[in-house]
């Protein structure tokens, strides 16, 4: 019997108090003048304090969430939201010019190009680091293989390594002209790439440390996922003769799909944040092909143009929201 | 049946050397960088710059420690870090496991609108509040206070997000079962869903270790003087100089500052990693999203 | 839960929303602009710092500067400054000043007393700091009148000047020589295309003159050319400039030596820079004076190669000093002891004890601070050398050198306060040229448009 079906069993009110539905909606919980504890006794209202005891739980578990949800969020965008519709450079008076900041974000190229270089940075990153962290993880879920603990720790260490560090590291890496990847590409007869200096390659030299850095931690997420499937599915693959790919393609992605799902949405999210990456190893550049949402944000706040800044904060916001409602629905279990 | 048992077996052998070949070259990707800047730090700082594949060719020496210890309070940073990651961790430990056990295991009034605004935490970019939570701090007076380095964001949304995940899968029964033994709401949480949660609580634990002690963006803003400096923000002290505009003349030295600093930086967590692994993996299994 | 986030999200965002309309928070809002009275007298302006009358002044400062050689330079002189100043504790910080200055300020929060700043940002946090003309005018007609020029703000001067960095034209003597070519022939810039191709006819490699590939740096560099002709970007009343005789002129060169492969694109002394010039490759670097720090630490293989001359001339007999780079102190009004920052910079810089301590011989430099010139004229005295000739530079008298292209750098050109912002749309335009993706003309006009358009009109 599942907790739902237990739950409905009491929903006529009967059973011990402790049983009755404290996770079902207040209005079927204590109906005013039904109350559920004295279903002969006269009809009367709850006093505050009973009705707390009933329902004002998950208000106070909640409550320090809300508290500093309130306080170092609402309160913060609220302050944004005014400061959108005005000029200020940080001091003094700030001067009420209404849509203004909104009108010269949306009309200006530069700003859709900081949402384009997102995008293109989203398209980078996702399909190639969930394809490589699936194959680290598929490999590693087999028990049979030696050494599974050391990969898996390997795998994990770029992410705990601490990014300004790591993209200074990158800027010798990748170094036009006497950067160790160079170097090894003229081992196998390339030619040299500007990696950093051309705006073709900035953005997937860019993705890559960013693939580098937080592929280990979505391998972990879709082991994980691997581990929850069942042996018995592929056991019975194997003795109905299926391969490994078709075990692959037949079993594991399908079983897998919500755990893939949350690591995409996750990835997107924080794909769309990045600001540190491009902050430290490019600076937005070259010709601002690595100016991130995040990064071109700051750059007005870098310039004291605070008012714009705030507009463009408010922008993102939007956005975001738009793009996890889109995956929100992506997520929604097809029933 | 001996002939289909070898081939099987060295179908398996071949299947095990092609994943060592695979993970091999992975984790050598993955290492690499790690390795090239905890030797190099070492060097010499214009070796650094120069040859930067010569990783022992160049002599040893501890000169980018010794001017790191001068230049930069990285000892005072440590500390800093370590305040914070005390403070504010317990809270998100406390705080977010509480507020996800009255989303997962409640319903009231208010909720779908509650739990948006979790979501909606999660979704925005730090960059996006830097100016008015810095405006807010001002007004409070909390600009270089512990306080400020501390609670906004101490009640992480991802952390409620994740702890969501882990307590609905805790079995109603078992919260009624203890609510049949006399346990008071807060009873069932602390005696009941704690316990139930431990691997998930474990997982959370080492991720909110991991971002605090990472966190960059809002320190580098809020810690106004370097008394307040975190770790972090004495690595970007250094990190400037290499990644403005390279007007300084002294660019190897402050690399090699910077690898030094790294270096020290890196290796907390990198032990607490290795030795936490087991309870981050499966932390992980325990809250991530899964079939 | 997935079903109904949807609708939760929605309902949250109406929440902040409905929340917005009826709270109000915030800096105080006019509807009108509003601009500082330029009625005040100069006497009661107080914006304007004045020296400490106290005779044993006492109490602590916070001094910011950048990590690297010269936070040590200046950590050094610390003890120096104590000698006269027993009773001045100076708490002397590493910071990331790029990242937190603005927010410092803006929050008025453990406001250090002074900060180290290039030149380039000064006019950008005028609104926040002393305006030094009163502390400054015992010594204004002995500091270089382009310090002056950068630090002028509207009248106001909001930089103590620090160094002054000429411009010089590195060149690598010896491989020069081999290709018979005599650098004193070298007086304009069209006599060093002229070189630079006769020395790709001996060495068919070659790129011989650096073209800068980092757009800030470009900039910088363009703003030295520009100053060797009197200009800047914008004149003193913020009005631009770019689309002038002078502009199309520098232009039209850099893009010639681009077009001809008589150029080495690399960032200042990154690792391709550096290959480039130890394999002699790379022979002319039309730079500041602190492009020395190269062939003295980072160029093993040609240091002791390199010399420094004057630069060329735009035409024959032209002007042949310009500055490029250079930084200040900037002392915030808001922080605590600003009168006793000013003893502290007033010392470094314009007493005999203090500029000798910055300048000469030091840990970093044992030979003495050679990669600028004071801007202080009785320190940049020729014959009274601050820092001794090294090997780095053949033992040449770089001194001499600096101090006579120090002396000819035209002044009066001031930084516009969005001379950073201009990189995006500027300096990234020059890059573009020298990519061969427009011609200097375009530079012109597409910049001009953009600066105006992102820039000066959204002040």
């Amino acid at each position: 019997m599942t907790a739902m079906t237990a739950v409905q069993g009491e929903a006529s009110g009967t059973g011990p108090f402790w049983r009755r539905p404290w996770r079902r909606p207040i209005s079927q919980l204590t109906p005013v003048g039904q109350d559920e504890r004295r279903p002969a006794g006269p009809r009367r209202s709850l006093r505050p304090w009973q009705r707390f005891r009933r329902a004002g739980w998950p208000y106070l578990f909640i409550a320090p969430f809300l508290v500093v949800f309130v306080a170092f969020s609402v309160y913060p965008m609220l302050f944004t939201l005014r400061l959108s519709f005005t000029r200020w450079h940080g001091t003094g008076l700030a001067q009420w010019v209404g849509l203004n900041n909104y009108a010269y974000l949306l009309t200006n190229p530069a700003f859709w190009a900081s949402l384009k270089n997102s995008a293109a940075l989203w398209l980078l990153v996702l399909p190639a680091q969930i394809v490589l962290a699936l194959a680290i993880a598929v490999l590693l879920n087999n028990t049979a293989l030696k050494l599974r603990g050391f990969y898996r720790v390997a795998a994990i260490v770029p992410f705990v390594t601490p990014l300004v560090a790591v993209a200074q590291i990158w800027v010798v890496l990748f170094d036009r002209d006497y950067g160790v990847i160079n170097h090894i590409l003229n081992l196998f007869g390339l030619p040299d790439v500007g990696w950093l200096v051309t705006s073709t390659w900035s953005k997937p030299t860019l993705a890559l440390l960013f693939i580098w850095k937080t592929t280990g931690f979505i391998m972990i997420i879709l082991l994980s996922g691997l581990q929850a499937i069942e042996p018995a599915f592929y056991e019975a693959a194997t003795i109905d003769g299926a391969g490994r790919a078709r075990q692959i393609s037949a079993i594991t992605l399908p079983l897998l799909r919500r755990t893939l799902m949350f690591a995409v949405v996750m990835q997107t999210l924080a794909v769309f944040q990045m600001f540190t990456e491009p902050y430290v190893v490019t600076e937005g550049g070259p010709y601002s092909s690595t100016t991130t949402a995040g990064l071109y944000l700051y750059n007005h706040i870098n310039r004291a143009d605070l008012g714009t800044g705030s507009a463009n904060s408010f922008l993102l916001v939007i956005i975001m929201v738009g793009l996890s409602l889109v995956f929100v629905r992506l997520l929604r279990p097809k029933d | 049946m001996a002939v289909i048992s070898t081939t099987a077996a060295r179908r398996r052998l071949a299947s095990q050397v092609g994943s060592h070949l695979f993970l091999a070259a992975v984790t050598a990707a993955f290492l690499a960088p790690v390795i090239w800047a905890l030797l190099s730090a070492f060097k010499q700082p214009v070796a650094i710059i120069q040859r930067p594949l010569d990783l022992f060719g160049s002599g040893f020496t501890l000169v980018n420690y010794v001017r790191m210890f001068q230049d930069v309070p990285i000892g005072q940073g440590f500390f800093n870090t370590a305040i914070v990651l005390v403070i504010k961790g317990a809270i998100t430990m406390l705080g977010a496991p509480l507020a996800a056990y009255g989303f997962a295991k409640y319903t009231f009034p208010g909720k779908p609108i509650l739990f948006g605004a979790v979501m909606v935490t999660l979704m925005l970019p730090v960059i996006v509040l830097i100016i008015p939570l810095l405006l807010e701090m001002k007004e409070l007076g909390w600009v270089g206070t512990y306080q400020a380095l501390i609670l906004p964001g101490s009640v992480d949304a991802f952390a409620i997000f994740w702890m969501r995940q882990v307590i609905a899968a805790v079995p109603d029964e078992l919260l009624d079962a203890g609510r049949i033994d006399g346990c008071s709401e807060p009873g069932v949480f602390w005696r009941i869903v704690l316990p139930a949660i431990r691997p998930g609580l474990a997982g959370l634990g080492v991720l909110t270790i991991m971002n605090i002690y990472n966190d960059f963006v809002w320190p580098v803003v809020v810690a106004s003087s370097s008394k307040m400096a975190t770790l972090q923000v004495v690595l970007s002290t250094l990190a400037q100089n290499i990644a403005g505009h390279r007007i300084s003349a002294d660019y190897a030295s402050v690399t090699g500052e910077l690898l030094a600093a790294s270096s020290i930086a890196l290796i907390p967590l990198l032990v607490l990693f290795i030795l936490l692994q087991k309870h981050f993996i499966n932390g992980i299994l325990a809250g991530s999203v899964k079939g | 839960m997935e079903h109904t986030t949807a609708k939760r999200l929605a309902s949250a965002a109406g929440l902040v929303l409905a929340f917005s309309l009826a709270t109000a928070c915030g800096p105080p809002v006019t509807s009108t602009s509003e601009s500082d009275s330029p009625t005040t007298s100069a006497r009661t302006n107080p914006n304007r710092l004045q020296a400490p009358t106290d005779d044993s002044p006492s109490g602590e400062i916070i001094i910011w500067d950048r990590s690297g050689d010269l936070y040590e330079v200046f950590d050094a002189a610390i003890g120096k400054f104590n000698q006269k100043y027993p009773n001045i504790t100076v708490r002397h910080e590493a910071v990331d000043i790029a990242s937190k200055l603005r927010n410092t300020l803006i929050t008025g929060t453990d406001v250090p007393d002074g900060v180290f700043l290039d030149d380039a940002y000064v006019a950008g946090y005028k609104d926040y700091l002393w305006d030094l003309s009163d502390v400054l005018g015992p010594y204004i007609d002995h500091i270089a009148p382009q310090k002056i020029g950068v630090n002028t703000i509207d009248g106001g001067i909001y930089g103590v000047p620090y160094d002054l960095d000429p411009g010089l034209l590195y060149y690598n003597e010896v491989a020069l020589a081999e290709a018979g070519i005599d650098p004193n022939s070298i007086e304009t810039y069209d006599d060093l295309l002229e070189a630079a191709s006769r020395y790709k006819q001996y060495r068919p490699s070659a790129q011989p003159i650096h073209l800068e590939q980092g757009a800030w740096l470009g900039q910088l560099q363009l703003e030295m050319y520009a100053n060797q002709l009197n200009t800047s970007m914008a004149d003193a009343d913020g009005n631009l400039r770019l689309d002038s005789a002078e502009y199309l002129r520098i232009l039209t060169w850099l893009d010639g030596v681009s077009q001809q492969g008589l150029g080495t694109r690399a960032e200042y002394l990154s690792p391709s820079d550096i290959g480039y010039l130890e394999s002699r490759d790379e022979v002319f670097y039309p730079w500041a004076i602190w492009f020395d720090y190269g062939p003295q630490a980072q160029l093993p293989e040609t240091s002791g190669e390199w010399r420094a001359m004057e630069l060329p001339a735009w035409q024959a007999g032209g002007a042949r000093g310009g500055a490029m780079g250079g930084s200040s102190f900037i002392l915030p009004k808001e922080g605590a002891n600003s009168q006793l920052s000013w003893l502290f910079y007033e010392f470094l810089m314009f007493d005999e004890v203090g500029y000798t301590a910055v300048y000469g011989p030091n840990d970093v430099y044992p030979g003495g601070t050679n990669t600028s010139i004071p801007s202080y004229g009785p320190a940049a005295d020729p014959a009274k050398p601050l820092f001794e000739p090294f090997a780095g530079l053949g033992y040449q008298d770089l001194w001499s050198v600096a101090v006579a292209a120090g002396q000819r750098i035209p002044g009066g050109n001031p930084t516009p306060t969005w001379w950073d912002g201009a990189v995006e749309y500027l300096g990234n335009n020059v890059q573009r040229m020298l990519d061969g993706d427009m011609t200097p003309q375009e530079v012109i006009d597409q910049s001009t448009a953009d600066i105006q358009s992102n820039l000066i009109d959204r002040q």
